[in-house]
């Protein structure tokens, strides 16, 4: 419906346009084009008046000729192998174009470094550039799948296929050991705090539903770059919050000249990637037979599974516009989302609206002023699928372990709750009718930066920023789920409420001068003060009556003693800091880069105010020295050395002093052990980077080794007992993390030639973690489900990487009892030397283009790592038999397998995790401006998550279930969650 | 001049931003446990120490688990796909739980962390009942380490930097001798009575009673002596608790009924359960839910039996086994007590499993069930007469302190060379006593003709099966370490304690682990 009074108000636009267009030709323009570097003619290069589709091409020596209108300003030049350009025609009958190859690197290609940019050349750190033309294509729900696989030791795991579920995103390995591994975000110069304002929802008998991105409310059409600042002299900058890397995303600027419009609508379809294998009723009946169970049998055929899935429809539709003059730009920008879920009853609707407007006042244009408004709201409707759902399982869990054999809805229509063969297992079906959990959030993101240039070199900004999320939560279990007692003619009702909210004073003066001709400058100091607030708040209630009312909607009717309140408003959270960086370049040759900021933090203990992140970057353009000019093949060799000290701050705020806390009505507990010396933990970093390009830079080599020791770790350490009711400890623990690895990215422009161009680009890295000194071990990777409570499978612990899996070893079935047999009879556990962490990360990427067609894919891996399947463990087992379904798998082998056999976690279930998957793959054709007033126009094909190459038995090796275990998170784990989508997408963009 | 304007304003903006002073500021938590207008709020610290509780003591898998999983009362099996749980349960009953026992772990820590709770009370200027109750607290739960780990890490306060310091440790006769005087100095400001959900009078003396009896255990758990002087104490508070207002009453399961605070004569210590209030965690559910099949009413887990060389310790005559409970049994067909055989619904149709066979419950039970009855094997154990009321948490508030357990340890201090005294209407004597017990309509057994400290032993098993004695029980008996059906061979002396947790092993050097381990 939206998305089709989108493109109603659309057509009236463009109506508006085209009376607009009509103007008369009234001069001709001649020019000629050339190759920036040889001065060679460039032939059959488009030409075009920007704005409109008034365009030629040009000749064999380079020459064009175009009548063009008295109004037009500006030509746009464009041609495969080089940059688009822009040229000013204003007073001008002849313009002399020299076009620069965009094959390579682009070494003047601007970079954004943190509170300001470099140029590629001039830079000393370990930064990965991906601009807009180089993401994935598609439909994406949040920014960061925009460049999954696309930079060297950058991991993103989409945790699981549901729309806007967060991701886990790792650069350069994990290098904490509880909550807050993510890299910092920042978004146009505003530091995220990586919490999303939507409320949780944990259900008991239910469990809780995984956590939304934080990302979710960026409208991905409107990024201009993303930039991965990865080693310590590149992150410093950001002081105790860049260990974990930083991401900065930057939006499209508002452009001057005539006002265009690009308009982009997408439609959709979905379906699931891949299913697991269980039994059909006819295979259920036969290995009954085979195992001589007389009972499980219910005549019927029925696959629960294929009942909950569906195919899907997406609409996508994004519009922008910009325009204004020198003096005075603005960019608008709208979307609207609506991405059904594989998953029945599961969707995401989105809607953005943005402005950013850019303003230069005075007669000397020395006083500007960024203004950026962006707001979204992000519905969602939630299944249930949990993340720690037990013995009663989630959706997917009961589809999986319906009994094949029995019908789902009865003869009469109606729904089969308490199944035959168990009236405690739950009819899929029936669990989405009583289940209606709803999510709304809101999102506001505002900026406004003056600036004034004192000089050509000097120039001070201000920035303040306003970030405010809302979120709530509505969500029932309908009285009739008989299944579960607690709801079991009750029902229940619950609404929650978060609120987020940041704001953000950043001061900075930057001063960049080439000081003679030898010496270049670029300075930036300043101060910055940002104030995090967060509040959440519930209500719950049971004891429904079935009126036509949603229970949520009557909240305050149900039972008096089932009603609830909660409410929790954090401890202040406030950062103050000051920071310097100078970057020096002498003679293009050696550069120099020093940073250094001091972090104050509310949350750091009194003893331990400031922090103090110092770092320096050196690079030597090797390529640039004399003696290099005979070497003709290599066009730039450059050396980067790098060392810096970062920080981690994502600890609780309030763990630094004593708590006490409401326990209950009247009741007031210690929470805490106060730890006055709590500061945060340090990274140091050493990082050695070549940069290499070969054959006029048409093939360029990024290598990196890095060496990353993470000290001072910030860790709830269990305490000495007695102690207060957290029974741990917030300490700086003695513990050494280190990550180490070498990042190799590849890209190559195998062929540029006329009409032909095929680019090829590879990033890579091989990673190695390793804890040390820690004082005990620390469990995490819980398992849940049927005869799994209390287990867990992974650890931390000294000499091991973090995450290694601590398990029971496995060693088959046995021929005569049809028993499990382990090592020491499966009451002791070992450390298997297997962990989840990747040793390897692989990203591909290439693209054809053949006159206006054009074809890119983008494969993305992981190679070393082991996953655990908490699914195959206890949602199909062989136990089933009987009663439930169970895995294919487990029936017609060699060893049979005895129904009593327990449900145990082992290596039995430790897969291998490697995988390559076929991400992204988009054919597009490029039919140019048509009718009067189209300016360009594309339309593209792209197909998400084609194949998976794996030997991983569950839904997708890219999974990472949260299973932590009192905050220490786990990895790795597959345990019932959202199947992945696999989705086409047929895109038409039009420009204005 | 135009530029020193734009400085000037940008020094103001500057200045107005600049600078705070990073204080921590709490909204929903408080920095100290005194209220504001240095009133102090000792009141809101106390109930806190007594929810700290409720997850100890009403959670299957803390206390009570390790008090009776690891003796002949309790077990539970695996049962194909269902309570593997990294055999976490098996190991209680065949006694191999090692130092890394999650359940063990938690319940070391917890009971500490209460303690810990108690004290944050007495370091908050209570009045002197407060002081009291706290010190009722603590003492409870220190004899639960005591009684356990033989170790009892022991912090005097909660206040000052907490961060370097370690907690002292007191060890066997020690922690008794510290805990029989906090229990004594706390009495004379405790309220009289029965300590229904908050300690009282006859509740610390029924604990100093455990800590009198078992003094000589706490000595010397593999050849425990007992000295008379202990055991008159022991007669002695046993006696000044019968001086009060309880008896058999009429329905021993009334004692554990949904309002058993109101129609119990028997409850002399309780922690509170109350639905409306929101006070109970799980209540005494567990109780029932880890047995119940999930074909009864209300359905359950099950999980955890009894054995039958247990169940066959008892006449079949005898009440406590169970029967009908009128508001459960004419309702949802469910007996108390241990249900043996077929079950029923509240219409007399036998019940089936998931399987379709008798949902018919036997003796026969093992550590890992592999048979195609896996479902049925085990009798299971309904101490608590469900609260159908409140399906969920229960009104029933959990028992701690008895008559029945007073007066049978008054027997067994008489029977291990106490000064018999006489309370009507139990008489002089461990026989009269035990006999009065037995014979009591509620009972409804014979008279033994002798009672010897086996006859009180078994007599204890009877009386408070699945109540958290057990296995203090069967230490102070010399019964823990002996083979049984499910455990076969005799377990190693150092089975008397459990293992210090690994977690607190290597963070507090003031813990020493317990030989054997």
């Amino acid at each position: 419906m939206l998305s089709k009074k989108l493109l109603s108000a659309l057509l009236c636009i463009v109506m508006v346009l085209a009376l607009h267009v009509a103007h008369a030709q009234d001069r001709t323009v001649t020019g000629k084009v050339s190759d920036s570097k040889d001065g060679t003619p460039v032939s059959g290069a488009s030409v075009q008046v920007k704005g409109t589709r008034v365009g030629t091409s040009t000749k064999a020596d380079g020459t064009f000729s175009l009548s063009v209108s008295s109004s037009a300003t500006t030509l746009v030049i464009t041609s495969i192998g080089y940059e688009t350009l822009e040229v000013s025609i204003e007073g001008k009958n002849f313009v002399e174009i020299s076009f620069v190859s965009s094959l390579g690197t682009n070494l003047n290609e601007v970079v954004v470094t943190g509170y300001g940019t470099a140029r590629k050349k001039d830079l000393t750190g370990s930064i990965s550039s991906v601009k807009a033309k180089d993401f994935n294509k598609g439909v994406v729900t949040s920014p960061d799948q925009l460049i999954q696989g696309k930079v060297s030791g950058l991991q993103i795991i989409n945790n699981s296929g549901q729309p806007g579920v967060a991701a886990t995103i790792r650069i350069r390995g994990t290098s904490s050991i509880r909550s807050g591994n993510n890299p910092l975000i920042v978004v146009d110069g505003i530091p995220l705090s990586g919490r999303t304002p939507r409320p949780g929802n944990s259900l008991n008998n239910i469990g809780a539903s995984p956590a939304s991105n934080p990302l979710v409310f960026v409208n991905p059409s409107d990024i201009a770059s993303i930039d991965v600042l990865k080693d310590a002299s590149a992150t410093a900058i950001y002081g105790s919050r860049g260990a974990n890397g930083v991401i900065i995303i930057t939006t499209k600027k508002p452009s001057s000249g005539q006002p265009t419009i690009d308009v982009n609508y997408t439609i959709g379809t979905g379906s699931i990637m891949k299913k697991l294998d269980v039994l059909s009723g006819d295979q259920y009946r036969q290995a009954l037979t085979q195992y001589g169970l007389t009972t499980g049998d219910y005549g019927d055929n029925v696959n629960a599974f294929d009942q909950i899935i569906r195919k899907t429809l997406t609409h996508n539709i994004s519009v922008s516009a910009s325009g204004g003059n020198e003096n005075a730009r603005y960019r608008f920008s709208a979307s609207a989302l609506k991405d059904e879920g594989i998953i029945k009853q599961s969707d995401l609707t989105k809607y953005t609206v943005g402005f950013m407007g850019s303003f230069k006042f005075l007669d000397s244009k020395k006083l500007g002023l960024d203004v950026m408004l962006s707001t979204a709201q992000v519905n969602e409707s939630v299944v249930p699928i949990t993340n720690d759902a037990g013995f009663e399982g989630n959706l997917v869990a009961q589809a999986l372990q319906w009994n094949p054999t029995h019908a789902l809805i009865k003869p009469d229509g109606t729904y089969w709750i308490q199944p035959q063969f168990g009236a405690s297992s739950i009819n899929p079906l029936w669990f989405l009718k009583m289940y209606d959990d709803q999510v709304k959030s809101s999102f506001i993101l505002a900026s406004i930066s003056p600036s004034y240039k004192f000089t050509n070199d000097l120039e001070y900004r201000m920035l303040y920023s306003l970030y405010q999320g809302d979120g709530r939560r509505y969500a029932m279990v309908g009285r009739q789920l008989l299944n579960i007692d607690r709801y079991k003619d009750r029902g229940l009702a619950y609404i929650g409420q978060g609120n987020e909210r940041t704001q953000q004073f950043t001061h900075t003066l930057s001063y960049n001068k080439q000081l003679n001709s030898n010496l270049n400058l670029n300075a930036v100091i300043g101060y910055e003060y940002i104030k995090f607030q967060y509040t959440s708040s519930g209500e719950v209630a049971q004891d429904f009556e079935d009126i036509g009312i949603k229970y949520y909607d009557m909240i305050a009717y149900g039972s008096q003693s089932s009603r609830s309140v909660y409410n929790y408003r954090d401890p202040s959270n406030e950062l103050q800091s000051f920071f310097a960086r100078a970057a020096f370049n002498v003679k293009n040759k050696y550069l120099l880069t020093a940073t250094l900021r001091a972090d104050g933090s509310t949350k750091f203990g009194k003893d331990n105010r400031y922090g103090y992140f110092p770092s320096i970057g050196a690079a030597w353009n090797i390529s640039n020295e004399d003696f290099m000019n005979s070497v003709n093949f290599v066009s730039n060799l450059k050396l980067r050395l790098g060392w810096g000290q970062t920080g981690n701050q994502e600890f609780p705020s309030g763990a630094a002093q004593t708590r006490f806390g409401v326990s209950g009505i009247g009741s007031l507990s210690q929470l805490n052990v106060a730890n006055p010396a709590l500061k945060w933990e340090t990274s140091s970093t050493a990082n050695v980077g070549l940069d290499f390009g070969i054959l006029k830079s048409r093939v360029n080599f990024v290598i990196d080794y890095f060496s990353k020791k993470t000290k001072d770790v910030l860790f709830e350490r269990d305490f000495p007992q007695p102690g207060a009711s957290s029974a741990k400890q917030w300490i700086n623990s003695p513990v050494t993390i280190t990550n180490s690895g070498v990042e190799i990215g590849i890209n190559a422009d195998i062929i540029a030639k006329g009409d032909l161009g095929w680019t090829f680009g590879i990033t890579s890295a091989f990673l190695k973690n390793n804890l040390e000194g820690l004082v005990g071990t620390y469990n995490t990777g819980a398992l849940h489900g049927q005869g799994s409570t209390g287990a867990y499978v992974q650890k931390l612990a000294s000499g091991y990487p973090i995450n290694t899996y601590y398990l029971r070893i496995f060693q088959g079935i046995d021929k005569t009892t049809g028993q499990a047999i382990y090592e020491q009879d499966g009451d002791v556990s070992f450390f298997v030397n297997k962990s989840p962490n990747p040793k390897f990360l692989l990203g591909l990427s290439t693209n054809v283009q053949y006159k206006k067609w054009s074809l890119t894919a983008n494969m993305n891996g992981a190679y070393g790592h082991y996953l655990y399947n908490n699914t195959a463990q206890s949602v199909v087992p062989i136990t089933n038999l009987g009663t439930r379904n169970v895995a294919a798998s487990l029936i017609n082998t060699s060893v049979v397998e005895n129904t009593s056999n327990p449900i145990t976690s082992s290596t039995r279930f430790l897969e291998k995790g490697n995988y390559l998957k076929m991400s992204n793959l988009t054919i597009s054709y490029n039919l140019g401006g048509f009718a009067k007033f189209i300016r360009s126009s594309t339309i593209s094909l792209t197909g998400q998550n084609l194949f998976v190459l794996t030997d991983f038995t569950g839904f997708d090796p890219e999974v990472n279930v949260d299973k932590n275990i009192g905050g220490i998170p786990s990895l790795g784990i597959e345990y019932i969650p959202y199947p992945t989508a696999r989705k086409f997408q047929l895109s038409l963009g039009l420009g204005f | 001049m135009k530029q020193n304007k734009i400085l000037l304003i940008a020094a103001i903006t500057f200045s107005l931003t600049a600078c705070t002073k990073l204080e921590e500021k709490l909204y929903s938590e408080t920095t100290s446990g005194s209220s504001g207008g240095g009133g102090g709020n000792p009141a809101s610290l106390l109930q806190g120490a007594y929810r700290s509780l409720e997850p100890l003591f009403m959670d299957q898998a803390r206390v009570w688990a390790a008090t009776e999983h690891s003796t002949d009362e309790a077990v539970g099996p695996t049962r194909g796909g269902d309570w593997d749980d990294n055999g976490i349960w098996r190991v209680y009953h065949n006694h191999r739980w090692t130092s890394e026992h999650d359940y063990l772990t938690a319940t070391f820590r917890q009971l500490a962390q209460t303690q810990f709770a108690a004290t944050t009370v007495l370091d908050n200027n209570p009045t002197p009942q407060q002081a009291a109750e706290a010190k009722f607290i603590r003492a409870f739960v220190m004899w639960h380490v005591l009684d356990g780990w033989d170790q009892v890490p022991f912090r005097a306060t909660s206040l000052g930097d907490l961060t370097q310091s370690l907690p002292e440790t007191k060890k066997g006769t020690e922690a008794a001798d510290f805990i029989i005087s906090e229990l004594e100095a706390a009495i004379p400001n405790l309220p009289s009575g029965a300590g229904l959900g908050q300690a009282s009078k006859d509740a610390a003396k029924a604990l100093l009673m455990k800590v009198y009896l078992n003094k000589g255990v706490y000595a010397n758990r593999a050849a425990p002596t007992f000295s008379a002087a202990d055991m008159n104490k022991v007669i002695q508070y046993a006696d000044e608790i019968l001086a009060g207002p309880y008896n058999l009453g009429t329905n021993f399961f009334d004692n554990f009924a949904p309002n058993n605070t109101v129609i119990g004569t028997e409850l002399i210590y309780t922690l509170k359960a109350d639905n409306g209030a929101g006070i109970g965690g799980n209540g005494a559910m567990f109780y029932d839910f880890s047995g119940l099949h999930y074909n009864m009413n209300p359905s359950g887990w099950n999980g955890f039996t009894t054995l039958g060389d247990f169940y066959d310790k008892f006449d079949a005559t005898d009440k406590r086994r169970g029967g009908a409970y009128t508001g459960v049994t004419n309702v949802t067909g469910l007996r108390v007590g241990m249900l043996f055989g077929q079950q029923y619904d509240q219409n007399g149709t036998p019940l089936l499993d998931r399987k379709g066979n008798p949902l018919s419950f036997t003796k026969e039970v093992a550590l890992k069930e592999t048979g195609n009855n896996l479902e049925v094997t085990g009798i299971r154990v309904m101490k608590y007469p469900p609260d159908l009321v409140h399906q969920f948490p229960w009104d029933n508030d959990l028992v701690v302190f008895r008559l029945a357990d007073v007066l049978l340890m008054k027997a067994e201090a008489i029977a291990r060379g106490g000064t018999g005294t006489n309370v009507a209407p139990y008489g002089n004597t461990a026989a009269s006593i035990v006999n009065y017990i037995r014979t009591h309509p509620t009972r409804g057994v014979s008279a033994l003709g002798t009672v010897d400290l086996n006859a009180i032993y078994d007599e204890r098993g009877r009386e408070l099966y699945w109540e958290f004695w057990r296995r203090n029980d069967m230490i102070r008996f010399g019964k823990f370490l002996a083979a049984r059906t499910l455990k076969p061979e005799v377990s190693g002396e150092e089975r008397l304690l459990f293992p210090i947790p690994n977690e607190q092993l290597v963070i507090n050097p003031n813990l020493t682990q317990n030989p054997g381990y």
